[in-house]
């Protein structure tokens, strides 16, 4: 009844695929790094456990789409969760649409980003951090006349209410994204225009913005020394 | 086919969850022998299940605690009730998700029960076979369970009822701040 199948062995966790009392469900098991001390290593396992869970559950409280959780295991640090069906990561439709066509992607990707930027600033209203924004944390689901965006891998989440972290947040995925995606500066920029258009507070939104900034300029002085 | 469910458990395969419904019955009798401990079975309130995968989940977890050695509760049938419930509170729990002797319909959860001997008891009890599963959502009362498990309506635009439930249900120590092991 309960074949685990392995799906994805990465740096942090393995992820499977198996039945949950009738449901596919993923299995992401966060497995021990030899290299960090035991105890260590212990409750940073543990931790991210807890975050990934937590922040999970607070971004569905706001409305925002996550896999539902089925179990978790602190005995071998496993989430059982939903499987999204035929789900795809934001990152895999974005390469399938600009090999289609070069030179109209951005255009057919733009609602995309403007669901990303609403969603993002839904989050941040929410004082959540995801703490690892990248086009591949991202699944679509759906009909492309109806798709639905979902987060996931919250492991580095916390809660904050400040500028500076929504600011980082932004800006992991401003890299996450140019690297993974060549020329989508002006996609990218969609995303930042979507997020200060939905986000009700003015004023915190400037100083979000003006933080990305800081950290960009930061960022690259240091490439630049680098 | 039998209107009860029988399952191994999905990390223990050779411990079992038993889910059965009951309806139009008296609860009294069959309350005295679970509360005198006659009989270990878990009596849940239809009114608060959806379904039985919500029990399911519940069932799941309070085996897999009992095997980790940390329960809350007393025995796995206290703790299965525990579980279903959003509430840190033990007594808070058991008073409103646990059947009362006035219940005329019943959900009962069997942990590891060989050769059906505790359901067949149950039945007896009550004078009554289980009836299908599919008719707990005739008796669920989908706005007392939204308003137990704070279900917000920003939630239930992009979930059911169901997801919402089973998420809280399985992350009940971690999003609930302060008192209780992790
Ligand atoms: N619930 C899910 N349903 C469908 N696919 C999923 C689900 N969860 C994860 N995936 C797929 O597995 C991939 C990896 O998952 P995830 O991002 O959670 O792990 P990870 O990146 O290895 O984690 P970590 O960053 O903690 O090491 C995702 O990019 C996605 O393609
Ligand atoms: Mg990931």
């Amino acid at each position: 009844m309960n074949n685990k199948t392995l799906l994805k062995q990465g740096a942090e966790a393995r992820l499977f695929k198996a039945d949950f009392y009738g449901r596919p469900c993923i299995v992401k098991e966060r497995f021990k790094k030899n290299y960090r001390h035991p105890t260590l290593d212990n409750t940073l396992t543990a931790q991210r456990l807890k975050s990934e869970v937590r922040a999970n559950l607070r971004c569905r409280m706001a409305g925002i789409l996550t896999p539902t959780v089925y179990m978790v295991n602190f005995e071998n640090s496993s989430i059982y969760m939903e499987l999204v069906d035929d789900a795809i990561t934001v990152r895999e439709h974005i390469a399938g649409v600009q090999e289609q066509d070069r030179s109209t992607a951005n255009d057919v990707l733009k609602p995309l980003a403007v669901k990303i930027g609403q969603t993002l600033s839904k989050m941040h209203e929410n004082n959540i951090i995801h703490g690892d924004l990248t086009t591949s944390n991202m699944l679509l689901k759906g009909e492309p006349s109806d798709v639905k965006l979902l987060l996931i891998d919250f492991g580095l989440s916390s809660f904050e209410a400040s500028a500076e972290d929504k600011g980082v947040d932004l800006y992991v995925l401003e890299r996450a994204f140019l690297s993974s995606h060549p020329n989508t500066q002006q996609l990218f920029d969609c995303i930042l225009k979507s997020y200060r258009e939905s986000t009700k507070n003015k004023k915190s939104c400037a100083e979000i913005i003006s933080k990305l900034d800081e950290v960009r300029l930061r960022g690259r002085k240091r490439t630049m020394v680098g | 086919m039998a209107a009860y469910i029988k399952v191994p458990h999905t990390l223990y395969p050779d411990k079992t969850i038993t889910v059965a419904l009951y309806r139009n019955v008296s609860c009294k009798e069959l309350r005295k022998s679970v509360m005198s401990g006659a009989i270990e079975v878990s009596l849940l309130k239809t009114s608060m299940v959806i379904d039985e995968f919500q029990v399911l989940v519940a069932a799941n977890k309070a085996l897999h605690l009992q095997h980790a050695g940390t329960m809350m509760t007393k025995n796995v049938h206290s703790e299965i009730l525990f579980c279903l419930s959003p509430s840190k509170n033990i007594s808070e729990s058991f008073q409103s998700f646990g059947a009362a002797d006035s219940d005329t319909n019943v959900v009962v959860a069997i942990a590891d029960d060989q050769d059906d001997e505790r359901l067949d008891k149950v039945s007896e009890i009550l004078g009554k076979s289980p009836v299908a599963l599919t008719e707990l959502s005739e008796l669920a009362d989908t706005k007392l369970i939204t308003k137990a498990y704070k279900v917000s309506a920003d939630e239930l635009n992009s979930y059911d009822l169901r997801d919402a439930v089973v998420s809280r249900i399985s992350a009940k120590e971690i999003i609930t701040a302060g008192k209780g092991k992790v």
